[in-house]
C-alpha cells in the first residue's frame, strides 16, 4: 500500500491502481473537509438564518413559490427564484416599470376578510409599518393570526437582538407543534408585542430610508391575499375543488377546526415552512 | 409522540403501530446474528461450504444485492451528471437502498472470510492483479461515498435540522453532491465490473473464464451493463413496494415508467452483448481450451434450460416489454418485466458463482452439489431484516419521496 | 542440484506403478502437521494435500481397470492461477525453486485460490486444528501448524529444503545434495511411482522422464504449465484422461 510496506514494487500496475485510489480518497476527503469548512465559517459569521430560509424555500412546492408578478396577472406564470426577495432580484425592476400605468381602486377589505392597506405585506403573512418616530411596526396578518390562534406560548426574540429579513422573527406553539413566523425585513428590537397588542416587534430599521420594495402593498396585497384564500382552501380540503356549499368568511380560529396534525402542516406551509 | 421527528405534512402511521412493525424485523435480525455469531465463533464449519465449494449461497447473494443496489450509483449518475431531474424523486430511496445493500454485503463478506481481523492485509499487500483487491478497494471507498450520500437526508431531518451546524452543513454537502455522484459513479464502474471480473479470469474454470478486452475479461463489462440496467428495476419495485406497504402514492406514474424505460435500454443492449459473448465463448474459448460446451450443460439440473433462461426468459422477455410504453403504462406489466430483470441478474449470478463451482474440472472429477446450511441462511435473513428496519426507519424520519407532499395535496 | 541457481522443482508420477494405495497421503500429513481430522469432517472439508483419486475405464467386468492419480498441488508456472487472483499476495512463485509458496500468516481465508485452483488442491481449515491428547508428541517441529480459516496446500515440503539448505550450509557447501531433500510423499512411495527433482537441468532423472514418451500433464492446453508430470504406457490412460471432464452425465 505503501512504498515502504514489504511487496511493493513500482511498476505500472502498482502505479496506477494505488494512484487512482489514492487520488479518490484525496477527492472524497477534500470535498468533506471543504464542506466542514465551509459550514463552520457559515455558523460563525451568523448566517445560518440565511441559510435556514434559502433550504426553506428551496423545499417549499412550487404552488408556494408564485411569483408576485403572477399573482398580480403580469405574467402567466412564474416561480421565484429568489426566496421572495424582490430587493435583489434582477426581473424585478423591471416588472415594475411595465406595470406602472395601472390605475387601481383597492379595497380594505376582502370579503368581509379585514386587510388594511395602511400597511405593508411580507409573503409570510406579517407587515411591516412604518412609524411617524422612524420605527417598524411589525405584526402578523389577519390570515396569519387565524392559522395560529391563540398559541400557548411565544418565543419572542430578545430586545436589542438583531433580526435578518426572512430571519425567524418569533415563533409560537400549539397543539404540540411550533410554528415560525418570518422577519419581514431588517432591524433592531426595540419592544415585543403580542396578539393582544395588536402587533408583535416593534423594530429600530438598519438605515433611515430602509428598502421595502420586496413587500405588497395596496391592490397588489389584495389580489395576493385573494390567492392566499385559495390556496390555504387548497391545503386545508387536500386538493378538493371548491362545491357550491362553499363559501363565507374564514373561520376566526382555524387551529380548533382542523385536526391537530393537519393543522400543523397546513399553518406550515401557509407560513413558508416546509 | 414522535410526530415532531417526522417531517411537516407527511402522514405516518402511529408511533405503536410501527414498533409493531419492526417488532417481527428485530426479531429476524436477533435470530440471524446470532446465526452469524456461530460462524464466527465457532467456525464456517457451521456452513455447507466445503472445499469444492469455496464460494457458497453468501458470494453468490452478495453479488446479486450490489447488483441489485447499482440503483444508487446509477439514478445519482442519471441525476446528478446527466441532470435527469424528474429522477429526483426516487434518488433518496435509491441511495438507502444502495447503503443497506452495500453495508449488508460488507458484513456478509466479513463472516464469509476465515479471517476476518485480517481484512486489512489486503489494503496493506495489495496484488494489483487481482480482480478481489480492485472490488475490495472499490467497495470500500463507495460505501464510504454512499455514507456521506446519506447524511443530508439524516441531517434534514425535522429535528436535526435545528441545530444550526447541521443545517448549514447539510447545504454544503448538497452544493457538492455531484463530485460524490461522479466519484459513486467511476467506482461503481469498477467494482462492479471487478465482480464480473472475478470469474472471468478464472483459467482453471472453463464454464466461466472469457477473453480479455484489455486486461478486463467480457464479463467485466457484462456485469457492469446488467447491473446498470436493473437498478432502476430495482428502484422501480422497491418503490412500488413501500407504497403498497404505506398506503401512500409517492412517487408520479410517469417516474416509474421512466425507470422502468432505462431498465428496458439497457437490459436490450445487455442481452444483445450477452448473446454475442455467449457465442464467442461457445465457438472459440471453450474448444480452444479443449473442451466442449456441451460438457458444462450435461449435468442435472444444470441444463442448457438455465442458459435460455437466463437470456431469453428473464432478459429478452422483460426488455422487450420495459420498451413498449403500452406495457409500461400497465402497473402490472411493468412490475412483472422489472421483477423478471432483477431475477434474471440473480440467476445469472448464480449461475457463474455456483454452476462453476459445481462443475468437475478433472476427469476423476464428480459433479457435486450444494444446500446452504440454516445458519448461511439465517446470517442472510439478519441482512434483509437490518436492510427493512434501516428503511423503515429512514421512511418514517426522512424525506425518501420529496413528491409525495405534492401527491396528497392532489 | 544447486539451491542458488534458478531451479524448478517438480515430480514425474509414474501412474502404471501407483496402487493406490495411500501411504503418500499419509507421510504426507504426518510431515506437513495436518491436523486429524475433526469428528464431523467429510470427504469434501477434511485436509489432505496429497490425496489419490481413482479413475476406472468405465467398462464391466472383465475388462474394468483402474488407475490412481495421486493429486498434489501442481505447482503451477505459468499464469498460475492462485498466484494471480489472491488479494493480498498470501501466494507466490517462489523464483529460486519454482515451489508456489503459500503464506498462511497472511491468509484472509476468502478462498478465492481455491475457486481459482483447476486442480482442487487446496483445502480450507473449516475448523480449528486440535491434535487428541499425546499426540502432539508426533508434530514435526520444522513445520508451522496453520490456524483456523486460512487455506493449505502442498509446498514440495518446503521446510526439507531448508533442512538440506542448513546441512548444506553447516558443511560448507553451497549446493544441496540431490538426496537431502526428498519430499514425504516420494520417500514413502512403496512402489517408488514418484520421481523427484529439478525440471530445469536436464541431467536429471526426472527432466528425463518429463521429456519422455507417455508422460503428460493434467488440463495442458489451460497452459498453467504445472511442474507434476504423470506418466504411463496404458493407451486407454491418456484417452480417459484426454475425455476432459467427469465423462458421463451424473446426478449432481
Amino acid at each position: 500500500m505503501f512504498p515502504w510496506v514489504n511487496g511493493f514494487k513500482w511498476d505500472a500496475g502498482h502505479v496506477i491502481f494505488l494512484g487512482a485510489f489514492y487520488t479518490v480518497v484525496m477527492i472524497v476527503l477534500a470535498t468533506v473537509v471543504r464542506a466542514l469548512v465551509r459550514s463552520r465559517h457559515h455558523v460563525r459569521v451568523e448566517k445560518v438564518e440565511a441559510f435556514r430560509w434559502k433550504q426553506d424555500f428551496h423545499d417549499l412546492p412550487a404552488r408556494d413559490r408564485r411569483c408576485r408578478h403572477e399573482l398580480n396577472g403580469e405574467v402567466d406564470s412564474r416561480l421565484c427564484e429568489n426566496g421572495f426577495d424582490c430587493r435583489s432580484c434582477a426581473k424585478h425592476p423591471e416588472f415594475v416599470q411595465a406595470a406602472a400605468a395601472r390605475a387601481d381602486l383597492p379595497k380594505g377589505e376582502l370579503f368581509g376578510f379585514p386587510m388594511p392597506l395602511d400597511r405593508l405585506y411580507h409573503r409570510g403573512h406579517t407587515w411591516v409599518r412604518k412609524e411617524k418616530d422612524g420605527t417598524l411596526s411589525v405584526g402578523l396578518d389577519e390570515l396569519g393570526a387565524r392559522l395560529i390562534g391563540k398559541p400557548e406560548r411565544l418565543d419572542l426574540p430578545e430586545l436589542g437582538q438583531h433580526l435578518n429579513a426572512n430571519a425567524t422573527a418569533w415563533s409560537a406553539a400549539r397543539n404540540g407543534a411550533t410554528i415560525r413566523v418570518l422577519a419581514p425585513i431588517e432591524g433592531t428590537v426595540l419592544a415585543t408585542g403580542g396578539p393582544d397588542q395588536g402587533w408583535y416587534l416593534k423594530l429600530r430599521p438598519d438605515g433611515p430610508q430602509p428598502d421595502t420594495r420586496h413587500l405588497l402593498r395596496d391592490g397588489e396585497a389584495v389580489r395576493w391575499m385573494s390567492r392566499e384564500l385559495d390556496r390555504l382552501q387548497l391545503l386545508a380540503t387536500h386538493g378538493a375543488c371548491p362545491a357550491l356549499a362553499d363559501g363565507g368568511a374564514l373561520v376566526e380560529d382555524l387551529g380548533a377546526a382542523l385536526p391537530k396534525n393537519e393543522w400543523a402542516a397546513v399553518c406550515g406551509e401557509m407560513l413558508l415552512e416546509p | 409522540m414522535d410526530r415532531s421527528y417526522i417531517a411537516r405534512g407527511l402522514e405516518r402511521c402511529t408511533t405503536r403501530r410501527f414498533l409493531m412493525w419492526l417488532l417481527p424485523w428485530t426479531l429476524l435480525l436477533a435470530f440471524g446474528l446470532y446465526a452469524a455469531g456461530l460462524c464466527l465463533f465457532k467456525g464456517l464449519n457451521q456452513t455447507n461450504m466445503d472445499n469444492r465449494f469455496a464460494f457458497g449461497l453468501w458470494i453468490f447473494l452478495d453479488l446479486t444485492v450490489i447488483a441489485l443496489g447499482a440503483g444508487a450509483f446509477f439514478t445519482g449518475f442519471l441525476v446528478y451528471i446527466l441532470r435527469m431531474h424528474e429522477l429526483k424523486a426516487v434518488i433518496n430511496s435509491a441511495v438507502v437502498i444502495g447503503l443497506v445493500c452495500y453495508s449488508g454485503a460488507v458484513t456478509v463478506l466479513m463472516v464469509d472470510v476465515g479471517q476476518p481481523l485480517r481484512a486489512w492485509f489486503t489494503f496493506w499487500h495489495p496484488n494489483v492483479h487481482s480482480m478481489l483487491t480492485e472490488v475490495t478497494f472499490c467497495i470500500t471507498c463507495y460505501l464510504t461515498v454512499l455514507a456521506i450520500e446519506y447524511l443530508p437526508l439524516l441531517l434534514k431531518n425535522r429535528r436535526l435540522r435545528q441545530v444550526p451546524s447541521f443545517l448549514v452543513f447539510e447545504f454544503e454537502l448538497h452544493r457538492v453532491m455531484y463530485v460524490l455522484a461522479g466519484v459513486g459513479t467511476f467506482l461503481s464502474f469498477f467494482h462492479q465490473g471487478s465482480l464480473g471480473g472475478l470469474y472471468g479470469v478464472l483459467r482453471g474454470r472453463p464454464f466461466a473464464f472469457r477473453e480479455a478486452l484489455g486486461v478486463w475479461p467480457s464479463t467485466f463489462f457484462l456485469f457492469v451493463l446488467s447491473a446498470a440496467a436493473v437498478g432502476p428495476s430495482f428502484v422501480l419495485l422497491t418503490t412500488w413496494l413501500v407504497e403498497k406497504i404505506t398506503g401512500h402514492q409517492l412517487v408520479e406514474r410517469t417516474v416509474m415508467q421512466k425507470l422502468g424505460r432505462l431498465s428496458g435500454v439497457l437490459l436490450i443492449v445487455y442481452v444483445l452483448l450477452k448473446t454475442i459473448d455467449t457465442l464467442v465463448w461457445m465457438n472459440r474459448t471453450v474448444p480452444g481450451e479443449g473442451f466442449s460446451p456441451q460438457q458444462f450443460y450435461g449435468f442435472e439440473p444444470f441444463g442448457v434450460w438455465i442458459l435460455f433462461a437466463e437470456i431469453v426468459v428473464f432478459g429478452l422477455l422483460p426488455a422487450v416489454v420495459l420498451l413498449d410504453a403500452r406495457r409500461r403504462a400497465s402497473q402490472a406489466w411493468l412490475l412483472t418485466a422489472a421483477g423478471f430483470a432483477c431475477f434474471g441478474v440473480a440467476l445469472n449470478r448464480f449461475v457463474m458463482t455456483i454452476q462453476t463451482l459445481a462443475l468437475p474440472t478433472l476427469p476423476f472429477d464428480r459433479f457435486l452439489s450444494y444446500w446452504p446450511s440454516w445458519q448461511e441462511v439465517g446470517t442472510f435473513l439478519a441482512v434483509v431484516a437490518y436492510g427493512v428496519l434501516v428503511y423503515s426507519l429512514s421512511y418514517r424520519y426522512l424525506i425518501l419521496f420529496p413528491q409525495e407532499r405534492d401527491l396528497k395535496a392532489r | 542440484m544447486a539451491a542458488n541457481k534458478s531451479a524448478r522443482y517438480g515430480m514425474v508420477i509414474d501412474l502404471d506403478r501407483c496402487t493406490g494405495c495411500g501411504a503418500c497421503m499419509v507421510a504426507c500429513a504426518i510431515e506437513n502437521n495436518v491436523p486429524p481430522a475433526n469428528a464431523k469432517a467429510t470427504e469434501r472439508t477434511g485436509i489432505t494435500w496429497m490425496r489419490v483419486h481413482r479413475l476406472g475405464n468405465g467398462r464391466p467386468f472383465p475388462d474394468s481397470r483402474a488407475v490412481f492419480f495421486p493429486i498434489l498441488c501442481q505447482q503451477c508456472g505459468h499464469h498460475t492461477p492462485c498466484v494471480a487472483v489472491c488479494p493480498q499476495n498470501a501466494v507466490e512463485v517462489d523464483a529460486a525453486t519454482g515451489i508456489v509458496d503459500q503464506m498462511p500468516q497472511r491468509c484472509l481465508g476468502c478462498r478465492y485460490c481455491m475457486a481459482a485452483c483447476p486442480y482442487h488442491a487446496r483445502y480450507f481449515n473449516w475448523w480449528d486444528p486440535a491434535w487428541p491428547a499425546g499426540m502432539e508428541k508426533t508434530l514435526n517441529p520444522d513445520v508451522a501448524p496453520r490456524m483456523r480459516g486460512v487455506v493449505e496446500k502442498c509446498n514440495l515440503c518446503h521446510g526439507r529444503l531448508h533442512r538440506a539448505e542448513s546441512k548444506a550450509a553447516a558443511e560448507g557447501r553451497r549446493d544441496i545434495a540431490a538426496n537431502d531433500y526428498v519430499p514425504a510423499c516420494v520417500e514413502a512411495c512403496p512402489a517408488k511411482a514418484i520421481t523427484f527433482g529439478d525440471l530445469a537441468d536436464d541431467q536429471t532423472e526426472v527432466a528425463q522422464l518429463a521429456r519422455s514418451e507417455g508422460a503428460f500433464r493434467l488440463l495442458e492446453k489451460l497452459g498453467t504449465e504445472s511442474k507434476v508430470y504423470y506418466r504411463s504406457e496404458r493407451p486407454w490412460v491418456h484417452q480417459a484422461v484426454k475425455s476432459g471432464i467427469g465423462k458421463e452425465p451424473q446426478r449432481g
